[in-house]
Parts: structure tokens; C-alpha cells; sequence
């Protein structure tokens, strides 16, 4: 049998850059695209990071809630929220719609995967975001220029989260602290990945950024 | 920029919204006669004024209601589908 190497749904337009690549939870993913020094700068700046590998797991149906809290996990109260739980990502996209991420190192999605199956009242999703990591001090400049909609302001405050279209693409966003940095999460499908990633990037370089790598953000070694 | 509100989400630029059509209350098949079944198949009120219509939110993928002036344009007010009295 031969073995399966998964892709970012981003991996096309990332090849001109020449990324090093790394293999996390079974998908190669850009570990770096330059000098730590240049990414290092990069991400100060402005920068834009595939995190496409990590792991998720949607479920939704009226006993969506239920069967999660079944399984021990804590959930947002209110729709358009997020919390974590250990140390997964717990975003509630409606009352009755979960989307799960794990770090690297954490197994809850996988083991919810392997646990739960569409039924009475569930339905489980198949995820294939594209999932970004956008940051540095001219964030707000780079969103004001692809959203029609404030996000620096209360609207993601307080851990909550907008669902809204950015250079035309619906997105998920939401403020998170990684590795000690203030950043912006977005998840988009798959399919508009290339298109999202190449739009941001033009944008990004304009305005004195660059991509980085995952190791910028995560230990993936 | 037009904005609408989603009763779920809050104000959002029109972009991100569809039109669904107009919302009429359906007559029920069983009972109701057939003149009044083909009134509501076929025939459509077309004049301008206050109407309750179908929007969808894209990327949240919420359908609700809006209540429109269409001679007008302005919304009075959005609300999820059955909600109409919570509103």
C-alpha cells in the first residue's frame, strides 16, 4: 500500500517560494521560506503563515452540542464565540455548529474523529480549510484594504469571532494568542486557498512583509 | 457601502448577502382549491412596497427573513425564519 502524503490546499502557490518543507499530521506544509533573520523581520512586520495541517474536526445538528459535551469537551455559550478546551481550539459557529483545532502534540480531533459518526440529530463535517496565520504591526492596514468590515475595533473582542468575507472570500477570523504574539486566525475553504493566499500575499509584500514558515509559529521538529 | 443586518451575525456589507426571493405564506395543498393553489404557483405581486423577503448570509450560511420597503430599500427590520414575534 502505498503511503499517502497529504498537500495544503495552498501547496500550488507556495512552490515558486521554494519552501523547506516539514510533515505534520500526515501534510507536507512550508516549514520556512527563508533566513530566520527574514522571517524573523517578516512576521514584526507583516506576514502571512499556512497552518493548514493542523487538525479539525466540525460537527453540527441540534444534538451537536450534547454529544460533544458527552464527550467532555467545554463549549462556548454563545454563538460566534470560541474557547479552548485543554488546549483545543473550541469555536461554536452557531448554536448548533462546533469547529475543533488542535495544536501540534494534542490528539482531541483525532480521537472526536475516530469516536463520533453522523447520526440522530449530528451530522460530522468534512473540513478542508485553508487555514492562515496573519500578523505583525500592520495588520489592521492589511485588513482594511480586503474586509469591508472593522475587525480591529470590539467586533473580535472578548474571544469572539465573525464569520464575513475578505478580498470576496467567506472566512472565519479571530484573535488568538500564539507563541505570545497577538494574531489573527482565518480559515477559508480549501478551494479559494491559492486565490486567498496569492490576493493576501501581493498585499502583504506591498506592504513590506513576506510569508513565513511554520516553524515560526509552532515547534513542528 | 450598503449594509444589512443579519440577525445572527450584526450589520454586514450587502456583499456578502443573497437574495432569496419574496416569502409568502404557502396555502395548504390538502385543503386549499386550485385556483388558489395556482395563485400562488404562478402569480406574483410585483408592485413596490413593503414585502418580507429571503436573504442569505454567505459565510455564515444563515437564511432569515427581511422586511423591505422595495419602493424604498430600507430594511425595517431581519429575523431568523419562525422568529417573527422574538424580533
Amino acid at each position: 500500500m502505498q503511503n499517502v502524503v497529504l498537500q495544503s490546499s495552498v501547496a500550488f502557490a507556495q512552490t515558486s517560494l521554494k519552501p523547506e518543507l516539514g510533515f505534520i499530521n500526515g501534510m507536507a506544509i512550508a516549514n520556512r521560506y527563508a533566513d530566520p533573520d527574514v522571517e524573523s523581520r517578516h512576521a514584526a512586520k507583516l506576514t502571512i503563515c499556512d497552518v493548514s495541517c493542523l487538525s479539525r474536526f466540525a460537527i453540527k445538528g441540534p444534538a451537536a452540542a450534547d454529544t460533544l459535551k458527552a464527550k467532555g469537551v467545554e463549549l462556548p455559550a454563545s454563538a460566534n464565540s470560541w474557547s479552548r478546551h485543554d488546549e483545543t481550539l473550541v469555536m461554536r459557529l452557531g448554536s448548533s455548529e462546533f469547529l475543533l483545532e488542535d495544536p501540534i502534540g494534542v490528539q482531541q480531533c483525532k480521537g472526536l474523529s475516530e469516536q463520533l459518526q453522523s447520526g440522530d440529530g449530528v451530522h460530522v463535517v468534512l473540513r478542508n480549510d485553508a487555514s492562515f496565520i496573519l500578523s505583525g504591526e500592520l495588520l489592521d492596514e492589511l485588513l482594511a484594504q480586503v474586509c469591508a468590515i472593522d475587525l480591529s475595533g470590539p467586533m473580535l473582542a472578548d474571544n469572539r469571532l465573525a464569520m464575513t468575507s475578505i478580498a470576496g472570500v467567506s472566512v472565519i477570523v479571530l484573535r488568538q494568542e500564539v507563541a505570545g504574539q497577538s494574531l489573527m486566525r482565518l480559515w477559508c475553504d480549501g478551494t479559494f486557498g491559492v486565490y486567498l493566499w496569492e490576493t493576501l500575499l501581493d498585499i502583504i509584500k506591498e506592504l513590506g512583509g513576506g510569508p513565513v514558515g511554520f516553524n515560526q509559529f509552532f515547534n513542528s521538529n | 457601502m450598503k449594509l444589512l443586518q443579519c440577525p445572527v451575525n450584526g450589520i454586514r456589507p450587502v456583499s456578502e448577502f443573497t437574495y432569496g426571493g419574496e416569502y409568502r405564506e404557502m396555502p395548504d395543498a390538502d385543503t386549499c382549491s386550485d385556483k388558489e393553489w395556482a395563485t400562488y404557483v404562478h402569480h406574483r405581486h410585483g408592485a413596490p412596497g413593503l414585502k418580507k423577503e429571503w436573504w442569505y448570509h454567505g459565510p455564515s450560511g444563515t437564511w432569515f427573513i427581511a422586511e423591505r420597503n422595495t419602493l424604498t430599500d430600507k430594511v425595517s427590520r431581519t429575523y431568523l425564519y419562525g422568529q417573527e414575534n422574538k424580533a
